[in-house]
């Protein structure tokens, strides 16, 4: 009764914050909407994640809605949860002086509820329905600036989502043939017919993923990532960079491992194809963002090269290598965050944007570039940050399987390591060591300093002990 | 009290009370030095606990494995004696310094790291500290924040990057085949592994790069000018002193327990450490910069240890007198480079320069700073009754007996008798280049008078008590340790040799005739080097100059280019082109869809998708309709969805 009480302030309460946020023209009571909205999110998720996972469905003839709780839900849910938070309290600084804070606050509250239900989603209709919802919402936050630039970026995110999630319909309506239910069921649901029409089956399979791979940035269909992010308001582009790229990411948990089940495509040419992807989109990100000059356009770049590393990790098709996979989302999520923060911080009171012009902004800021400096440690994978972790478990899960690829795996994910620390380092030694004219209005008040040193705490506490992250990650089990 | 708890205190106390410490304003200096002795302390009770071992399962992911070995705990305490007679050094160096609390913050980092390091009792402990440690240190390289100190900062970050990220592989496929990397279990694990033995080797060679990058083996040793001409004098002194020997550290590692009695590994390392002595010294004789002389000639003393380490896999079971050689000549190392940076330290202090041109004819009349540079530069020459002959001595002997054991096997010895020539080549040019700077620095007048004349009127205050008594007080080790090399160095070497499992059995005449023999070839090649080379060459009638050819310059000519300019521009040609495969096919089909149309559909200049123009100018016909790109486009659709499926056998 208290579970679907709680899911109830989930599907109906944050929707109605959100509107009361909306109508509130005083910033002040409207920021205190979305914080509230926000906290309940993330407390009733937190709640709800705890003991077995009920469901609850509702029929609508042929297609049914259905949410629920399990291990899928556990990690992404409170990560999604985590995040908004700590980007909307950045937003309250952030977005003081901005022409329609309200608007902003709506969406902002409206998209985390589509990625709540998104995490809450047990069948692949439910799933489909709010990511394309989340797609929608999301967009305002996009072209929330309105100029030029902000609306075709908006309409090229838009172009490119629909386009990924058209696909992945097709996927769907393909693979109905095969399965018994769209249901979430672990280990999938596939039927015999799979096997005596291979080249469907796998087709299906790979528009589905590929088409979920769109929002997680693979490519060739990435090319969204670093033209909407460096338009929208920072915390707006945190939130887009570490939450809903991995929204393309669960979709292609839940399709492998829920829907057809691993072993349906080991060993095939969708695996293969995927990997070989990922690895390109792996390097050829850093390479890019090495290249960039344009700050948030490089941390975007950033983010097509790392959640690649994620698609690897889920590819490999083995525990381990999921297992990997989801502790570098975890971990990718408060990294880039934090980089997206640090970058919205610089804007919001000095007004720079191109890494040329970053000389001297830790003489201004020192608190928060030293968190910078912590989060682009932890991203490339320096001992003892948590992206070390991931970035080892990764790699050594990808050489047990395979010889060849393991290795290539290695090679790639070590050489964009030591892009990512061209492109990251240099902002921090300029910041600290160069002089330059940059010169900050103000100082960043604890509602900027506050968000960074949680993020960059945790990347340290995480990557000490992961323990705790690996004891909710004992449901990979059942799934192979 | 446990080993857990004396590991805690030497590996997080300096980390956690740094941070305390930066906080401070005025006791600074005091507090590090007190966290320092501390350290010290703790270092030394080390030596209560060999033996033991403990590990932290889950952090980090894999788990942290820690051991105390006799080597261990030595190590630690030359760690802990170095940072503490750096640290009080420094009080008095960075006085006018208004960023030094940032320096004793990096200072403890740097100092927990190593300790780390040191106690680490697998490879993946040991990356892990290491890495932690050469990014800790980062700071300390680039604390004068000039440009040419930033450029050598980030020469020195490259190598750290670049290397770590190499080593990891290595570690990926040690990991991999073997499936452990503790110390303990790596020689069974190898010795079990019934696959190619060449992927272990390839495997161990990867695990080497970020090693011997930090002890700048040839040809990683780019960074090393610059970072130790750069980073106050003693922030270098730790460089050289210790965080070296830290990479030292790993390349045992490997050496005694993965590749233990391998000839291969034994012959790469061997071949490389004697290219590192000969390519150090050489450049430490043309070199006419005080630091950067030294720098060199770390690097050449360096190059001894690694044949040393070397020659302790190609001599198996028998390999005391390798093993003695490379642990004493680390200790050796250490001491002496420690004092000699220092001494440099205090010339910069009264100089500001390093030029031999400018520094020449400081030291006259300043008896106790001579005293404190002589008596390490007899150490690392290799004199007789000095610290750093024993060593020497050693190492040489263990090569001698690897010939012995050849020819006794009637295997040819050629390749050996060629590396003990440049072995001995390479001790001369310690003694060539040790000797320019002496006399350049005490003996000979400056060119200049006026300057000169100066320098004299410094002889009283040039350095205070403290730090005289520190300089003149490690100085008087060198003999001490030289002379009474029974007493001391012996009993240090069978203390530390455990890590190895074997030591030298007998007694060993260091003074015996044959033993004097090799250091007189040294010291005479060195001294035709200086009359022939150095006063001939490098010093000319104007002043020192340094004739190395600037084509040579690996980093500038070679690495740089190479790394941040051709790979860069080939990786970002072929990333964008694969990058814009679907930009430009979404283009493509624009231009079908809307093709011939540009006088009434306008896409692109508007941030709708399209718009048509409200006036129609006329033309209509079929091919006029927007209709007519759709049916294109789909008639394309749905031939390819019609392939598709009759390829995979779905309607037939």
């Amino acid at each position: 009764m208290i579970r679907l009480f709680l899911f109830l302030i989930i599907a109906v309460g944050i929707p109605a914050i959100s509107l009361i946020a909306f109508a509130d023209h005083d910033t002040r009571t409207a920021n205190v909407n979305l914080i509230c909205g926000l906290m309940i999110g993330l407390i009733s998720i937190g709640a709800l994640s705890f003991g077995k996972g009920t469901c609850w469905g509702w029929d609508f003839g042929v297609f049914a809605l259905r949410f629920g709780v399990d291990g899928c839900t556990r990690i992404f849910g409170i990560l999604f949860g985590c995040i908004f938070l700590l980007a909307g309290v950045f937003s309250l600084e952030y977005m003081d002086h901005d022409h329609a804070p309200h608007l902003y606050n709506m969406f902002f509250l409206l998209t985390f509820w589509a990625m709540l239900g998104l995490s809450l989603s047990q069948n692949l209709f439910t799933y489909y329905m709010c990511y394309e919802l989340m797609t929608v919402l999301s967009l305002p936050l996009v072209i929330h600036e309105r100029t030029d630039g902000a609306m075709k970026a908006g309409m090229k995110y838009l172009g490119y989502s629909l386009f990924g999630a058209s696909l992945a319909l097709f996927g769907f309506f393909c693979l109905s043939r095969f399965c018994n239910s769209t249901d979430f069921v672990v280990g999938g649901s596939l039927k015999a017919a799979a096997s005596t029409e291979p080249g469907v089956f796998l087709f299906a399979v790979f528009c589905l993923l590929i088409g979920f791979g769109c929002k997680a940035g693979i490519m060739p269909l990435h090319f969204w990532l670093p033209t909407a992010h460096p338009v929208a308001p920072a915390p707006a582009s945190a939130v887009l960079s570490a939450t809903i790229t991995k929204a393309g990411v669960l979709g292609i948990i839940r399709v492998i491992y829920y829907i057809v089940g691993a072993d349906a495509i080991r060993g095939t040419w969708v695996q293969y194809t995927m990997l070989t992807l990922a690895l390109i989109t792996v390097f050829s990100g850093s390479m890019l963002a090495f290249k960039e000059k344009l700050m948030k356009r490089r941390f975007a770049w950033s983010t097509v090269s790392q959640v690649s590393y994620v698609l690897f990790g889920v590819f490999l098709l083995t525990g381990s290598g999921l297992q990997a996979a989801l502790l570098q989302v975890i971990f990718h999520a408060v990294c880039k965050t934090a980089l997206f923060l640090t970058a919205g911080a610089i804007i919001h009171h000095t007004g720079c944007t191109y890494v040329s012009e970053l000389k001297g902004v830790g003489r201004e800021m020192p608190l928060l570039m030293a968190c910078y400096t912590l989060a682009s440690l932890s991203l490339i994978g320096i001992p003892p940050f948590a992206g070390f972790v991931s970035k080892w478990q990764l790699v050594t899960s990808g050489m047990e399987v395979f010889g060849g690829f393991g290795i290539a795996g290695g090679v790639v994910l070590l050489t964009s390591a030591i892009l990512t620390a061209g492109y990251l380092l240099p902002i921090s030694i300029d910041g600290f060591m160069k002089d330059g004219t940059i010169k900050a209005h103000r100082k960043p008040t604890w509602r900027m300093n506050l968000p960074m040193m949680v993020l960059s705490g945790a990347l340290l506490l995480l990557g000490l002990f992961p323990h705790g992250l690996l004891a909710v990650m004992t449901f990979i089990g059942e799934l192979l | 009290m446990e080993l857990k708890i004396l590991s805690a205190v030497l590996i997080l106390l300096p980390m956690a009370s740094a941070v305390f410490i930066y906080h401070t304003r005025k006791l600074a200096h005091l507090l590090t030095s007190c966290v320092l002795a501390v350290e010290l302390a703790a270092a030394v009770m080390l030596t209560g606990f060999v033996g033991e071992a403990f590990e932290l399962p889950g952090v980090c992911g894999l788990g942290l494995n820690f051991s105390d070995t006799g080597l261990q705990s030595w190590l630690c305490i030359l760690a802990g004696f170095l940072w503490l007679v750096s640290g009080l050094f420094s009080g008095k160096y960075l006085k006018q310094d208004s960023k030094n609390n940032r320096y004793y913050l990096f200072l403890l980092l740097t100092e927990g790291a190593i300790m780390g390091v040191f106690l680490s009792a697998d490879l993946f402990t040991t990356l892990v500290f290491f890495e932690t440690m050469s990014f800790a240190s980062y700071p300390l390289v680039i604390h004068h924040g000039t440009q040419s100190a930033i450029r050598a900062g980030a020469s020195y970050l490259s190598y750290a990057v670049i290397g770590g990220m190499v080593s990891l592989m290595g570690l990926f496929l040690l990991w991999t085949l073997l499936g452990t990397l503790r110390y303990t279990e790596l020689a069974e694990a190898v010795s079990s592994y019934n696959g190619d033995s060449k992927g272990i080797f390839l495997a161990g060679c990867l695990a080497l790069v970020t090693f011997a990058a930090k002890v700048c083996m040839f040809p990683l040793h780019t960074w090393l000018p610059g970072s130790y001409g750069e980073a106050p004098s003693p922030a270098t002194a730790l460089l050289s002193g210790i965080i070296t020997k830290a990479g030292v550290f790993g390349i045992f590692g490997l050496t005694a327990k993965l590749f233990e009695g391998s000839h291969q590994w034994g012959n790469l390392i061997l071949i490389c450490g004697i290219i590192t002595a000969l390519v150090g010294g050489t450049l430490a004789l043309f070199n006419t910069n005080l630091k950067q002389t030294i720098a060199y000639s770390s690097m050449s003393q360096i190059g001894f240890i690694l044949v040393g380490t070397g020659m302790t896999a190609l001599l198996g079971e028998e390999n005391g007198l390798a093993v003695w050689g490379s642990i004493l000549h680390l200790t050796n190392h250490s001491f002496i480079k420690l004092v000699l940076l220092l001494v440099g330290g205090v010339i910069v202090y009264n100089v500001g320069q390093l030029d031999y041109d400018v520094v020449r004819g400081f030291g006259r009349g300043k008896p106790a700073l001579a005293f404190a540079f002589l008596m390490p530069a007899l150490g690392v020459m290799g004199v007789p009754g000095w610290n750093g002959y024993i060593s020497k001595t050693m190492i040489h002997e263990a090569i001698v007996e690897y010939i012995e054991e050849l020819e006794h096997l009637g295997e040819a010895a050629d390749l050996y008798h060629v590396i003990e020539w440049l072995f001995l080549i390479a001790g001369g040019m310690t003694v060539g280049y040790m000797t320019k700077l002496f006399v350049c620095i005490f003996l000979e007048k400056n060119t200049n008078p006026t300057v000169q004349a100066k320098y004299d009127t410094q002889n009283k205050g040039y350095a205070s008590k403290l730090w005289l008594f520190l300089l003149d007080g490690c100085a008087l080790m060198f003999p001490v340790l030289g002379f009474g090399a029974h007493a001391t160095q012996d009993k240090i070497a069978a203390f530390a040799q455990d890590f190895f499992g074997s030591g030298v059995e007998e007694h060993i005449d260091y003074f015996s005739v044959g033993n004097l023999k090799g250091a007189g070839i040294s010291l005479a090649i060195g001294v035709v080097l200086y009359v022939g080379f150095v006063r001939t060459l490098i010093r000319t009638k104007d002043g020192y100059r340094n004739r190395w050819p600037k084509m040579l310059d690996l980093e500038n000519r070679l690495y740089v280019p190479l790394l941040f300019t051709v790979l860069p521009f080939v990786g970002a040609f072929c990333a964008r082109f694969v990058g814009s495969l679907f930009e430009w096919a979404s283009k493509l089909v624009n231009k079908v869809l809307f093709f011939r149309y540009n006088k009434y559909v306008t896409p692109g200049e508007d941030h709708y998708f399209a718009r048509y123009k409200a006036e129609d100018p006329g033309v209509r016909g079929y091919r006029g309709q927007l209709a007519y790109g759709l049916a294109l486009f789909g008639t394309g659709f749905v031939v390819v969805i019609a392939f598709l499926l009759i390829s995979n056998g779905f309607l037939f």
